[in-house]
């Protein structure tokens, strides 16, 4: 989902220390890095920049804010382009909200590392209040999983990476 | 007021729709393929969502995308635009349960004109004027008094017909005998059934709609009507408003007996009620219960915005104009911008490589076009509107004139050359066509265009 706002905080669970994000983020503009994920007191915390945002903001035609670290949330679109490159990226079938969790405060299906075989359960996306597995297509390790909890995904969007074996 | 909506549909009527939302301060979600990433539509909106693969059935006609892009956006209302979902009962009924507002009418009415033999029935009952036909006629003699009671030329239909079988046409009572007999023998055998009725038959109508807005409280305004015969297989190419063909009474009249009838159905929104014209009499073909393409030209002889009405009636405003508040000034024409072959009508997708629309005083462009464009091939050949307005139709054609010069769009056909080309015809010129008139000027001399 591409927002077009000021940077919003998706949280799964109460508020996010604003402090943290932006220590979070001036050290990814520090390091030249892309994405940094963090967890704290039982929060987990990813701060993520794309690399070609400027690019993808300037072509939209609206309000475009200047280029600065994003969550998430908003650097979607260049991630996109970056990952959909691996083979073994696994996305979106439906626009829905994706679930790491079979229930709340339950522990995720899979982890990072997680040993997959074909068909195992990676996340559920629920849209219209039905409940939809996503299964791994294939067997390997999951390499990187790029949802949060309760995070609303569009068609087509990445989910998570498997390398096959 | 609503507080965020989603625009469920494309290209230059979703970009319309977000402009309204805009002038209203409501935030606006696009939706889109993933053959749309790129469309002007995703690109003004506040958020978008990609809901799904190219083809119409998985993305803009996909329900279950739809209502979930509500969702996971927080949309409280949806504009389904015209096409798609526009005129579907049922995504109506599931965005109600949702709680999601349905800009348009309710459900039941969508369902109901949908119909067309219901919407008919509706009409007649309303006391909208509808094409005069009789029931079933088994013999000769009460073929013929059915006959004299709707008027010659009439036409004998299958009533178990459709696609011209069983269809016989008798100009004068003596001709009547041949053409039962031979559409009763036709239908038998087409249809295994030998019922047949008969019809008007109109040789030479218009088609002339009215555009009414209503609240759903009992009130109900006409805006006049859009004259839309120039057309080719049914797809209007020209439209104007007024038209050439009414004089002021019967534009009272005719919008008068519409509004009457949204009043007593309880109609809420964005109304048309479209029908052939003859010989000064109106029939009835259906109703369109959405925003149409044309309400552009309504737009610019009212000066009302139709999106921002509806808008304001599906959330449960009152209508705030009465009858007497509504003036008509001056003439406004629309021409389709197709990425059409100008000749053949064979869709010509591909990428815009100029893109300079005309403008000046009473020039209105409606286009989520812009150089550098790729047109995708799954939709409809729709890429703009051009729209001119001014205080007479003869100033009028002569903007068009000049507008149509301006426009600069390269890199694929389009049907400007045709619109060029009609605007000096002296049938044009004198409004003088019916609704077989494009495609009897197109098809003897194909070549003397563009």
């Amino acid at each position: 989902m591409a927002k077009k706002e000021t940077p919003e905080m998706t949280s799964s669970g109460g508020s996010f220390d604003k402090d943290l994000i932006r220590e979070l983020a001036a050290l990814l503009e520090e390091t030249g890095l892309t994405e940094i994920e963090v967890e704290h007191e039982g929060k987990r915390l990813r701060v993520a920049r794309g690399v070609n945002l400027t690019t993808t903001l300037t072509t939209g035609a609206g309000e475009a804010s200047p280029p600065q670290p994003h969550t998430r949330e908003k650097s979607r679109g260049s991630r996109t382009e970056e990952i959909v490159i691996h083979p073994g990226t696994v996305t979106s079938p439906m626009v829905g909200t994706a679930y790491r969790s079979p229930e709340p405060g339950t522990p995720p299906f899979v982890e990072i590392g997680t040993q997959v075989t074909a068909g195992q359960t990676l996340l559920i996306i629920e849209a219209m209040k039905t409940m939809n597995q996503i299964p791994s297509p294939k067997a390997g390790t999951v390499i990187a999983i790029l949802v949060e909890d309760g995070q609303p995904v569009e068609y087509g969007e990445p989910l998570a990476v498997i390398e096959q074996r | 007021m609503f507080d965020k909506i989603l625009i469920a549909n494309r290209g230059e009527i979703a970009l319309r729709i977000e402009r309204a939302c805009k002038e209203l301060g409501i935030a606006t979600v696009a939706v889109h393929s993933t053959a749309d990433a790129d469309a002007m539509h995703v690109r003004l909106a506040d958020e978008s969502v990609c809901i799904g693969a190219p083809p119409a059935r998985d993305s803009y006609l996909n329900i279950p995308a739809i209502v979930a892009a509500c969702e996971i956006t927080g949309a409280d209302a949806v504009h389904p635009g015209y096409g798609f979902l526009a005129e579907n009962a049922r995504f109506a009924e599931i965005l109600e349960e949702h709680d999601i507002a349905f800009i348009g009418p309710t459900a039941e009415h969508v369902a109901l004109m949908g119909d067309k033999i219901q919407g008919k029935e509706t009409a007649r009952k309303l006391g909208i004027p509808v094409v005069p036909g009789s029931g079933p006629v088994s013999d000769l003699a009460k073929a013929r008094r059915a006959a004299r009671d709707i008027g010659y030329p009439v036409l004998v239909k299958a009533a178990a017909g459709g696609g011209g079988r069983g269809m016989k046409l008798a100009l004068f009572e003596d001709e009547l005998e041949a053409a039962l007999s031979a559409a009763r023998h036709e239908a038998q055998a087409a249809f295994g059934d030998d019922t047949v009725y008969l019809e008007k038959y109109l040789a030479k109508p218009r088609h002339i709609e009215v555009q009414v807005l209503a609240d759903g409280l009992g009130n109900a305004i006409h805006l006049g009507e859009r004259d839309c015969s120039l057309q080719r297989r049914h797809q209007k190419l020209w439209e104007e408003a007024p038209s050439p063909a009414l004089n002021e009474n019967e534009r009272v009249q005719i919008g008068e007996t519409v509004a009457a009838a949204m009043r007593k159905l309880r109609y809420r929104g964005l109304g048309t009620v479209e029908f052939l014209y003859e010989a000064g009499a109106f029939y009835f073909i259906e109703m369109n219960t959405r925003l149409q393409v044309e309400h552009t030209i309504t737009e610019m002889i009212t000066g009302l915005d139709l999106v921002i009405e509806q808008i304001r009636i599906a959330a449960g405003a009152p209508l705030s104009l009465r009858q007497e508040d509504i003036t008509f000034n001056g003439h406004a024409i629309e021409c389709r911008i197709n990425a059409e072959n100008p000749h053949t009508f064979r869709p010509s997708p591909g990428t815009i490589t100029h893109f300079h629309p005309p403008g000046g005083l009473g020039v209105r462009v409606d286009s989520g076009a812009y150089a550098g464009y790729t047109i995708p091939p799954y939709y409809d050949s729709l890429i703009g509107k051009l729209i001119v307005h001014a205080r007479t139709r003869n100033e009028c054609l002569m903007r068009l004139k000049r507008a149509l010069g301006e426009f600069v769009l390269d890199g694929i056909e389009t049907t400007i050359p045709l619109f060029t080309s009609l605007i000096s015809e002296p049938d044009i010129v004198d409004g003088n066509y019916d609704i077989h008139w494009l495609e009897d000027h197109l098809s003897p001399n194909p070549t003397r265009l563009g």
